[in-house]
């Protein structure tokens, strides 16, 4: 797998799951935008990682679900490496994930939903719709989705965050059709519980051995382990998967 | 691996002068030797397949004849057939054209001179086909009998495998003797058709003949001139006018130049359910035979109102070619095929409103146009114009001046509008109306160019209706 000439943009890169794929892709000789919102200092601390590891690397902060600031931001890819190749549609609205804290279906209002919502498909809308001119030009492009496997398994239930992610998944599966004959494949990823980042540091021993219990490859997922079927699902060796959602959780959703 | 090329009937292959000519890549490169053929050469073997063709093939019924190409027709059609399997396997050598294409193309193309076909093809050019045979009634009265020459002469050109079966079958059909040349781009298929034909049906085995002389080298092809009846010329219009130059005043020479065809796309086909599977069969007629057909399309018009922008249905068709480029992978190309390949695009990117794209390896480029409405001729090879128009109607305008060369239009549009830019296009020349995916294989008994095939090579002798009337008055029974 080599992604030597390739310019895959990532949004939220700077720390957890974003900054680990955009490291994976730099192994492998990409040129990556690694996209961030506030955290300067930790998206600079990505892309020296990215570089040494013999990528080429480039930190634009943008605000995902801010149309103009997403133009922006794919004009400035644009300029400094001429073509997008891979989009991975990463960064979420900031949720803590604590199942002793989460709020229960009655507690919650709409504008909650409507938050993550936006987080999730607004930002994936805009960022899809800004860098189509540049994969359609060469027939060719990839789009990755971060999902969440508990869209299939809801072991805590995040109504707010699960049901934007599935939403997610729905929109990935109507571009991957929109955008099959036109040679852009659209695909997502469903991680189970990724420790540690930020959003699942504060989880309980207790909830991860529970987690570990009914996973059959009996440990929690990281970061790093997300980024593998993430630079499949780039690559060429994915080339006839598009639609497709794979469940990165050690074999706790089959199907 | 070496192969002959040729079919010389009453001539001693071992003292003829043979010519090596290697083809493909290195690693996979096929030797075909092709008969150096003199112009005396030239002249016995024409002389030959006359006096066979006198004496033999003019004796059969039509029907006959039907029966026997059927015959070879459905030798070639059988896989397994030693003749196919050459077909197939060397074929893409010879062509440089992706196997499968190659196969594929074959068979569709072989299917089409079965003998329902060859039925259709006679019945399109003669309203009773029988007046092949013998004197048949005419409309006005009295009878008529068609004659076809003594020798057909064919000189055939380019690399689309197959082509030479046209001509030689119409030929055939009329009952003319055929000596045809082959080009070097391609000089196998006639040759085994003719191989075929004379193991399926013996009595025509010396009524043709496949020859080949090395290019500019005008004695031989003199010759052939000299001694044919009639002779039909395919290529570029330099070559006929040169042929056109030799020919004997009195006889006839029927050229079939350089063509150019273009396809169209109504704003009525531009909807999301059906604009990707247009664009589709689109890129199929690009990427068939990599365009070196006269049929296939250099520039495709698409009318902007549709649901679907004329934009959005250029990446359509680029995604198109670009899987089709995995399917049938376009063969390889020259130096100088390739340099026309970047000087088209070159000056396509040159274009005010002009985008172009294509894969990175540049086995195909889309030059979509949004404002340059001009018509040109692609790159070739996998090179496609698309122009943006607000309205069809406006084509036959665009295309008008160049009229002789116009000859196939794909036509994407509902019915009323179809026969609407029939009528206006026929009118600047163009003499074919095909759909989309159909544009590179002719049906049956089509109008090549516009012209009669079978009609085109006859003479009809005429008995007077006063003349038979007259006999009657000197017939025995008289009383």
């Amino acid at each position: 797998m080599d992604f030597v000439g390739k310019v895959i943009l990532v949004t939220g890169a700077s720390r957890g799951i974003g900054a680990a794929i955009a490291k994976a892709f730099a192994t492998e000789g990409a040129a990556i935008i690694v996209n961030y919102l506030q955290n300067q200092t930790a998206a600079d601390a990505t892309v020296a990682d990215c570089e040494a590891r013999g990528g080429v690397a480039l930190a634009f902060q943008a605000d995902v679900t801010d149309r103009q600031a997403v133009d922006g931001l794919v004009q400035k890819t644009l300029e400094e490496f001429g073509k997008i190749d891979v989009l991975v549609n990463n960064a979420f609205r900031p949720y803590t994930f604590d199942p002793e804290a989460r709020k229960m279906h009655w507690q919650l209002d709409w504008s909650d939903y409507q938050n993550q919502i936006d987080g999730a498909v607004k930002a994936a809308h805009i960022m899809a719709q800004a860098v189509l001119p540049s994969m359609l030009s060469r027939s060719e492009g990839s789009i990755i989705h971060l999902a969440s496997n508990l869209v299939a398994r809801p072991t805590v239930p995040y109504h707010d965050y699960t049901t934007a992610k599935a939403a997610l998944i729905g929109f990935s599966r109507n571009l991957a059709m929109e955008l099959g004959p036109l040679g852009i494949r659209v695909n997502s990823i469903a991680p189970g519980l990724v420790y540690p980042t930020e959003a699942s540091r504060s989880t309980k021993e207790t909830m991860k051995e529970a987690i570990i219990n009914q996973t059959p490859l009996g440990r929690i997922a990281t970061p790093e382990d997300v980024s593998g079927p993430v630079l499949f699902l780039a690559s060429d060796w994915s080339k006839f998967m598009t639609g497709q959602t794979l469940y990165v959780d050690g074999g706790m959703v089959m199907g | 691996m070496t192969e002959r090329a040729g079919y010389l009937p009453g001539l001693d292959a071992d003292a003829l002068q043979w010519e090596a000519h290697n083809y493909g890549p290195r690693e996979a490169s096929l030797l075909v030797l092709l008969p150096v053929l003199k112009g005396e050469q030239i002249t016995a073997v024409t002389q030959y397949v006359r006096s066979q063709a006198c004496a033999r093939l003019k004796t059969l019924p039509v029907g006959q004849i039907v029966d026997a190409i059927d015959l070879a027709v459905a030798r070639l059609l059988d896989r397994q057939d030693p003749y196919r399997r050459k077909m197939d396997n060397l074929l893409p050598v010879i062509t440089g054209y992706d196997r499968e294409m190659v196969h594929l193309g074959l068979t569709g193309y072989l299917k089409t001179f079965r003998k329902p076909e060859l039925q259709r093809f006679l019945a399109e050019d003669f309203t009773n086909p029988s007046i092949l045979n013998d004197f048949q009634p005419l409309a006005k009265g009295g009878f008529g009998r068609a004659f076809g020459p003594d020798v057909l002469g064919h000189i055939w050109a380019g690399n689309v495998p197959g082509l030479p079966l046209w001509s030689l079958v119409a030929g055939l059909l009329v009952k003319a003797g055929n000596v045809g040349k082959v080009s070097s781009a391609e000089p196998l298929f006639a040759g085994w058709f003719a191989q075929v034909l004379a193991e399926v049906e013996p009595d025509l085995a010396d009524c043709l003949a496949v020859v080949w002389w090395r290019g500019g080298d005008a004695e031989p092809e003199t010759a052939l001139l000299h001694q044919a009846d009639l002779v039909l010329g395919y290529g570029r219009n330099e070559s006929l006018a040169a042929i056109q130059s030799r020919m004997p005043i009195t006889t006839r020479f029927l050229a079939y130049g350089h063509k150019v065809s273009f396809a169209l796309v109504s704003a009525a086909a531009l909807d999301p359910s059906r604009a990707a599977a247009t664009a589709r069969l689109a890129a199929y007629d690009v990427a068939r035979y990599d365009q070196q057909g006269c049929y296939a399309p250099h520039v495709v018009f698409v009318e902007r109102g549709g649901v679907v922008s004329p934009e959005t249905f250029a990446h359509y068709v680029a995604h198109g070619l670009a899987a089709l480029e995995r399917k049938f992978p376009r063969g390889l190309l020259s130096m100088a095929e390739t340099s026309g390949v970047a000087a088209w695009r070159h000056s396509e990117e040159m274009t005010v409103g002009g985008q172009v794209f294509g894969d990175e390896a540049g086995a195909w480029t889309v030059s979509y146009q949004a404002e340059d409405t001009a018509f040109r001729p692609s790159g070739l090879n996998r090179t496609i114009r698309i122009v943006a128009v607000d309205t069809l109607a406006v084509v036959p305008t665009i295309v008008a001046p160049f009229k002789a060369l116009l000859q196939t239009v794909g036509i994407a549009a509902p019915p009323k509008e179809l026969f609407a830019l029939a009528a206006a296009l026929g009118e600047v020349g163009v003499t074919r109306i095909a759909a989309l995916g159909d544009m590179t294989t002719p049906e049956a008994g089509w109008h090549h160019d516009g012209r009669f095939n079978l009609q085109d090579l006859v003479e009809i002798t005429e008995i007077d209706g006063r003349a038979e009337a007259a006999s009657d008055r000197l017939a025995p029974y008289v009383d």
